[in-house]
């Protein structure tokens, strides 16, 4: 069977002479330190983009609408919501996933990974990639966070299993060690 | 005993793959470019007759493959009753429920059809609640004769141990009759009843359902599903599709990791789309990838449950007499959730010695989405009525909550409520690290600084029991294998559903065969390469599965044995296995290294070789359980293997004004059995308790009156996040051993949010005075139940007073 | 949940293009935090022909719609402006603690470091924890077209649920809020059902001035829209002490000013019943709060 691709409305284009990305639009963006240059619909989301298009499984889509965390990636600096951010928005921007989280680190994971893995942090392990990525960014921005900090921190991230105390404990006994 | 891996904590088998998202889950799969999607139409009602389905204008829609309705396949499946179509036929029964389907190149491309498919539908007045279902004493509002949902229902086929009332929406009634009740209400010096409800709740894994399916060619069927249940799946989709010439051998059900299932993956829900879908566009893969919303309303979803208690007891606090009547609203489709319903009705007297019952279980058909297993079984939802209303009973009688449970629980040898005896258990010894951990009967100091006028602080207590709800000839096995260098693979088909099976299982071949656990790998199963397991339910992994892999360790050894006597004439009986080979008790120098015969064999002195591969094989029935009983009375068989038991307490503040509930302190005791990994024992308490406290204070599902749910999101179904977790939470891990299972292992997956829900209703009296009998417990329903007794205290003053 | 309606996208590099984009298309869209909009995209809530991100400005522009800054007794903060940068900024927790205290209420940190304030009252629902902390600071909302310029009291710009005076040829700039000088105390008080993150069913945000024992109130979610609760500012105005007597007495005005709705988040009685409790907890810990004492920023007050 062949596929066969979907047929997008042709609408008339204004005649403002701004740069505009229909409803393919392209796509340049430095993904995990990496240049990346993709056309893909403007109506589809970061999550989208990296999952389906680029082959980057570790955000995951657990709800869709920003209310579990579970696709958290870091942009220009910041966690968010890949589900709540469109393809073409990352135009000229840095993408982090976990994966890139773990490029960068010395051998196989980061420091702060091999704390949840001791501390046997995850079960089910779908929200570990979200919940690493808010970690490493809340403790990027804040090397030395309160417990009530820590709690605050990933407390868009949402673990139906664990019941949170083994995954913030791991991020203190990270903390405590390095201080 | 001295165990070298049993009872020691572990780094989980699956740790690394989890931290660093190497651990694929269905829809992480690539299936290539010619991959297709589906997406559902859907009923906008909760009862309505199709009268027409029109599929042109989506069938001709841009990358549209396929249109599939009912008409394409007329299949009926089911697990424990066959009463549900893979797609609605001339009926839809609740909203949501699946009426056609597109194929499509792409994900927006099917979605867009779905919307253009136009179906007619003549709706019906739905059923919403059990009240309405059947005639219920003192609950009926209308005296008209309730509508039948299922007019079929004498038609369908069922487990045995289910008794249908055809012409009525009761798909199943469990009834237990003990003692003379007659005599026990005469023999009772107090007699208390009273009703309590629970509503419906959602699983909330953090992974959604997904399937995707491939029929191919040659006729092979092969499903990757998001799935606690693949053998159950692989079953099911054989019969179902049997039909098309689908045959077991040709179905093959992939499960990688799951993202949770907590019940909600068991058996077969939306998967059933997938495989049917698959056999249209042979060659092609399908997907079908249900999102948030759908997955609150289109999944199985907890029941809710109308509880009427009367309880007779005599003046020293003995029960004496117990009759429950549980109405569970069941759903549109009853084929698991029917299994819930008499697994409660079994089990109602909850882990108490009451000589005279009378239970009557119910499973209500309404038009709801379809019920099903949810962890606890339907033991949380009956235990939250009972356990209030014993702690109602103590009180009006005065007598401690501590005293009262020493006094009733249920003790090793007492007579259960079907028949047979009570296993070995620690219940008593559980009640009474939990009074002593939550300090019981000694006042607790507020630790919240703000509006301390308003704060109140209450403890709460509730025992706990659960068996694996289990046919009687539900079964595991196992096959080991060995590899070059002496590190062994563990094939098994139980779901790492995050509870940490991979490494338990690890443990036990370890212990066994005397191998370090970093050379043991356990992966989650293919029905093709691994041998069959029910289902991983109920709780029953750790002491089924692994009897099975013990056994298959157990082969292993004696193969060894075997072989080491026939090739170097050492006897049997003077070897054993330790560090990663084999030893003899009489000569210290023997040490036969695995890695130098299990696969290569050992050399003989004429260049010979004896031995070959060394796999092992278990596998585990318990024999000794039968579900065959009086319909009547229940009496007559095993159904159940055991029980485990357990205690929780609590100490809660209540800020009197908003109604809000902080948690100091929760405490947790379970008898394992054997503790075979205390860390992931304490996984599941930890996770437990936050699950059964925030179906307790704040979960539910809210329904429109045309049958809608209000609330498929997390924006509005709230599940805990980081803010809402307990000061503290003290495990206890009590061990006494069962007769089998693992060094007398039992499950305590499930059990840990079984007590939660009346623990705080027990406490939120203990506070304020106030007993709410209808969960959850939110801060709102605490807050205005207190500014009421409050005032009716202040107006009975001021009455007093005049 | 795919977005299934298709739109042009433009990310313009001039303030100029994004103002012709709005004025030539039928149901614009700006597009900035997204965190509102990409939702109701997926839920087909909403519909547009075309979405503008305005964050691909040129620099000079982009600084200006990024601007977070205190002139004077004026603070003004620019439409991009994420609820992020204003919990991070030292300027607003020294000058105006009460939006670092709203801020840290809203969602979760994710959803912050790209959702804007002016966003945020964009979208208008009546839950929005922006509008009774704007309300109280008699903010004013600066809007910018290809016609015209202007300038919006936030006490006029709600005018129903989801809706606002904005025209969709309109895109605003920034809000600026007027620092009332001297000593300050101040509170945010949010209603969820549990301690995550949760929509309001219930906001308010208080001022406590020195200067004539001034307060001022501003509700949410308790009303179609946000609202100023001036017979309550009026009934303290020049209290020195908020007695028992007094407290009873505004909370008895409340019911007069709200019209709380039962929904799937909360019952009318509830919120009515916690709107009074919020409002006396509220006002002492604000009147505290002035005198330098009352509870940390941020400390749980329900």
């Amino acid at each position: 069977m062949k596929k066969t691709k979907t047929k997008t409305k042709t609408k008339t284009k204004t005649t403002t002479t701004t740069k505009e990305v229909a409803n393919k639009c392209s796509v340049q963006f430095l993904l995990n330190d990496q240049k990346v240059s993709i056309e893909a619909p403007s109506n589809i989301t970061l999550l989208d983009l990296l999952r389906n298009q680029l082959g980057v499984k570790s955000p995951k889509c657990g709800c869709d609408v920003g209310d579990c965390g579970a696709c958290t990636v870091i942009l220009d600096g910041e966690s968010i919501r890949s589900c709540l951010v469109l393809a073409p928005e990352v135009h000229g921007r840095k993408v982090v996933t976990l994966e890139g989280i773990m490029k960068k680190s010395e051998g196989e994971m980061s420091e702060l990974q091999r704390y949840f893995l001791n501390k046997n942090s995850f079960q089910c392990g779908f929200c570990a990639p979200g919940i690493i990525v808010a970690a490493t960014d809340l403790l990027e921005k804040n090397p030395h966070p309160t417990r009530e900090e820590i709690v605050e921190g990933l407390s868009g991230n949402l673990c139906r299993c664990t019941g949170y105390t083994p995954i913030i404990d791991a991020v203190i006994d990270y903390i405590k060690q390095k201080s | 005993m001295e165990f070298s891996f049993i009872g020691k904590p572990a780094v989980r088998l699956d740790g690394k793959e989890k931290v660093t998202a190497a651990a694929r889950y269905v829809d992480d799969l690539d299936f290539g470019a010619n991959l297709l999607y589906a997406a559902v139409v859907e009923s906008p009602h909760a009862y309505a007759t199709i009268k027409s389905i029109d599929t042109s204008k989506a069938e001709k829609a841009p990358g549209v493959v396929k249109v599939i309705t009912g008409k394409d396949f007329p299949y009926k499946f089911g697990m424990y009753m066959q009463d549900r179509y893979i797609f609605a036929q001339e009926k839809v029964r609740f909203v949501g429920e699946q009426v056609a389907a597109v194929i499509a190149c792409d994900a927006i491309s099917a979605e867009r059809a779905a919307k253009l498919v136009k179906v007619n539908y003549d709706v019906l007045k739905p059923v919403l609640k059990v009240e309405e279902a059947l005639t219920i004493e003192g609950c009926n509002h209308s005296t008209s004769e309730p509508i039948l949902i299922h007019p079929e229902l004498k038609n369908y086929e069922h487990v045995p141990w289910f008794f249908p009332r055809p012409e009525s929406n009761i798909a199943h009634i469990r009834k237990i009759r003990t003692g003379d009740m007659d005599k026990g209400w005469a023999e009772a010096d107090h007699i208390f009843t009273d009703t309590y409800t629970v509503p419906r709740y959602a699983h909330c894994a953090i992974e959604v359902h997904a399937a995707v399916g491939l029929y191919d060619f040659s006729g092979r069927l092969t499903l990757w599903t998001a799935s606690q249940s693949p053998h159950t799946q692989r079953h099911l989709f054989a019969e179902a599709l049997a039909p098309l010439g689908v045959a077991h051998k040709d179905v093959r059900v992939i499960t990688p990791f799951v993202g949770g299932g907590f019940g909600g993956k068991a058996g077969v829900s939306m998967e059933i789309l997938a495989a049917a879908l698959a056999t249209t566009v042979r060659g092609n893969p399908v997907k079908v990838l249900w999102n948030r919303a759908q997955e609150f309303y289109n999944t199985y979803q907890r029941q809710g449950v109308l509880a009427q208690i009367k309880v007779g007891v005599k003046n020293d606090g003995t029960i004496i007499a117990l009759e429950q009547n549980l109405y569970w609203d069941a759903g549109a489709y009853v084929e698991y959730g029917a299994n819930v319903v008499n697994a409660a009705g079994l089990s109602a007297s909850g882990p108490y010695r009451i000589p005279n019952l009378k239970i009557d279980s119910y499973c209500v058909y309404t038009n709801l989405p379809p019920g099903g297993p949810y962890r606890g079984f339907g033991y949380s939802e009956f235990l939250f009525g009972l356990e209030s209303h014993f702690a109602e009973i103590a009180k009006k009688l005065k007598i401690d909550q501590i005293e009262f449970r020493r006094k009733n629980c249920i003790i090793e040898g007492d007579r259960l409520a079907y028949g047979g005896k009570m296993n070995p258990n620690g219940l008593q010894e559980a009640i009474e690290r939990v009074a002593s951990e939550i300090k019981w009967g000694e006042e607790e100091k507020t630790t919240t600084k703000a509006h301390a006028k308003n704060i109140r602080t209450g403890k709460g207590i509730s025992l706990f029991w659960k068996a694996p709800a289990m046919p009687p000839n539900a079964s595991s096995s196992a096959f080991i294998k060995f590899n070059e260098d002496g590190s062994i693979n563990i094939l098994v088909s139980a779901m790492e559903i995050g509870q940490g099976f991979l490494t338990v299982m690890a443990q036990i071949a370890a212990e066994i065969l005397s191998i370090p656990i970093e050379k043991i790998r356990v992966e989650t199963p293919d029905t093709d390469r691994n041998p069959y397991e029910w289902q991983t339910v109920a709780s029953h992994i750790t002491w089924g599965t692994g009897s099975a892999v013990l056994k298959a360790a157990e082969d292993m050894r004696e193969q060894i044995f075997c072989l080491i006597e026939r090739a170097l004439g050492k006897e049997r009986k003077d070897l054993y296995l330790k560090a990663e080979g084999v030893r003899s008790h009489s000569d210290e120098t023997f040490h036969l290294l695995y890695k130098d015969f299990v696969i290569s064999g050992i050399p003989m002195e004429d260049g010979t070789f004896r031995g070959g591969p060394i796999l092992g094989r278990g596998s585990f029935m318990p024999e000794y359980t039968s579900a065959k009983s009086n319909p009547e009375t229940g009496q007559g068989g095993k159904p159940n293997v055991h029980y485990t038991v357990g205690a929780a307490g609590i100490v809660i503040e209540v800020d009197t004004d908003t109604g809000k509930v902080t948690i100091p302190k929760v405490v947790m005791a379970v008898d394992a059995g054997r503790v075979l990994n205390p860390d992931l024992v304490k996984g599941q308490i930890t996770g437990g308790v936050l699950q059964g406290l925030a179906t307790a204070l704040y979960e539910d599902m809210r329904f429109d009156d045309k049958g809608r749910l209000l609330n498929p999101s997390f924006t509005d179904y709230k599940i805990p996040t980081t803010l809402d977790i307990p000061q503290e939470i003290v495990p206890v891990m009590l061990e006494v051993p069962g007769h089998d299972g693992p060094f007398g292992a039992r499950g305590i997956g499930e059990h840990t949010m079984i007590p939660i829900a009346p623990m705080l209703a027990n406490a939120i009296e203990d506070a304020l005075g106030i007993r709410i009998k209808s969960l959850p417990l939110t801060a709102e329903k605490i807050a205005l139940h207190f500014q009421l007794h409050s005032h009716k205290l202040i107006a009975n003053d001021n009455h007093s007073s005049l | 949940m795919a977005i299934l309606s298709d739109y042009h996208y433009y990310a313009p590099s001039t303030l100029g293009e994004v103002l012709d984009l709005l004025s030539s298309y039928k149901s614009p869209a700006v597009l900035s935090g997204g965190s509102d909009l990409i939702v109701n995209l997926k839920s087909g809530r909403v519909e547009h022909d075309a979405i503008i991100d305005i964050k691909q400005l040129q620099k000079s522009e982009l600084a200006l719609l990024k601007k977070l800054e205190c002139k004077g007794e004026t603070l003004f903060i620019g439409s991009l402006v994420t609820f992020s940068e204003i919990i991070n900024s030292k300027i607003v927790q020294k000058r105006a603690p009460l939006l670092v205290e709203m801020a840290k209420t809203v969602a979760s940190v994710g959803v912050r470091n790209r959702a804007s304030m002016v966003g945020n009252i964009c979208s208008a629902v009546p839950c929005m924890d922006s509008a009774p902390v704007l309300l109280v600071y008699d903010a004013l909302v600066h809007t910018k077209s290809i016609d015209d310029e202007r300038t919006l009291a936030i006490q006029k710009f709600f005018i129903s649920p989801r809706k606002t005076l904005l025209r969709k040829k309109d895109l605003v700039m920034g809000i600026s809020l007027a620092l009332p000088k001297g000593k300050l105390g101040s509170r945010f008080v949010k209603l969820m059902r549990y301690r995550g993150e949760d929509l309001a069913q219930a906001n308010l945000a208080i001022l406590a001035l020195s200067a004539n024992h001034e307060y001022r109130v501003a509700f949410g979610s308790l009303s179609g829209t946000p609202l100023r609760a001036t017979a309550i500012e009026k009934v303290l105005r020049g209290e020195a002490t908020l007695t028992e007597e007094l407290l009873t007495k505004v909370k008895n005005i409340l019911p007069t000013l709200i019209s709380p709705i039962t929904d799937i988040r909360a019952s009318k009685e509830y919120r009515l019943h916690m709107a009074k409790v919020m409002l006396e907890r509220g006002l002492l810990d604000a009147a505290l709060r002035r005198e330098g004492s009352g509870s940390h920023l941020g400390e749980n007050l329900i």
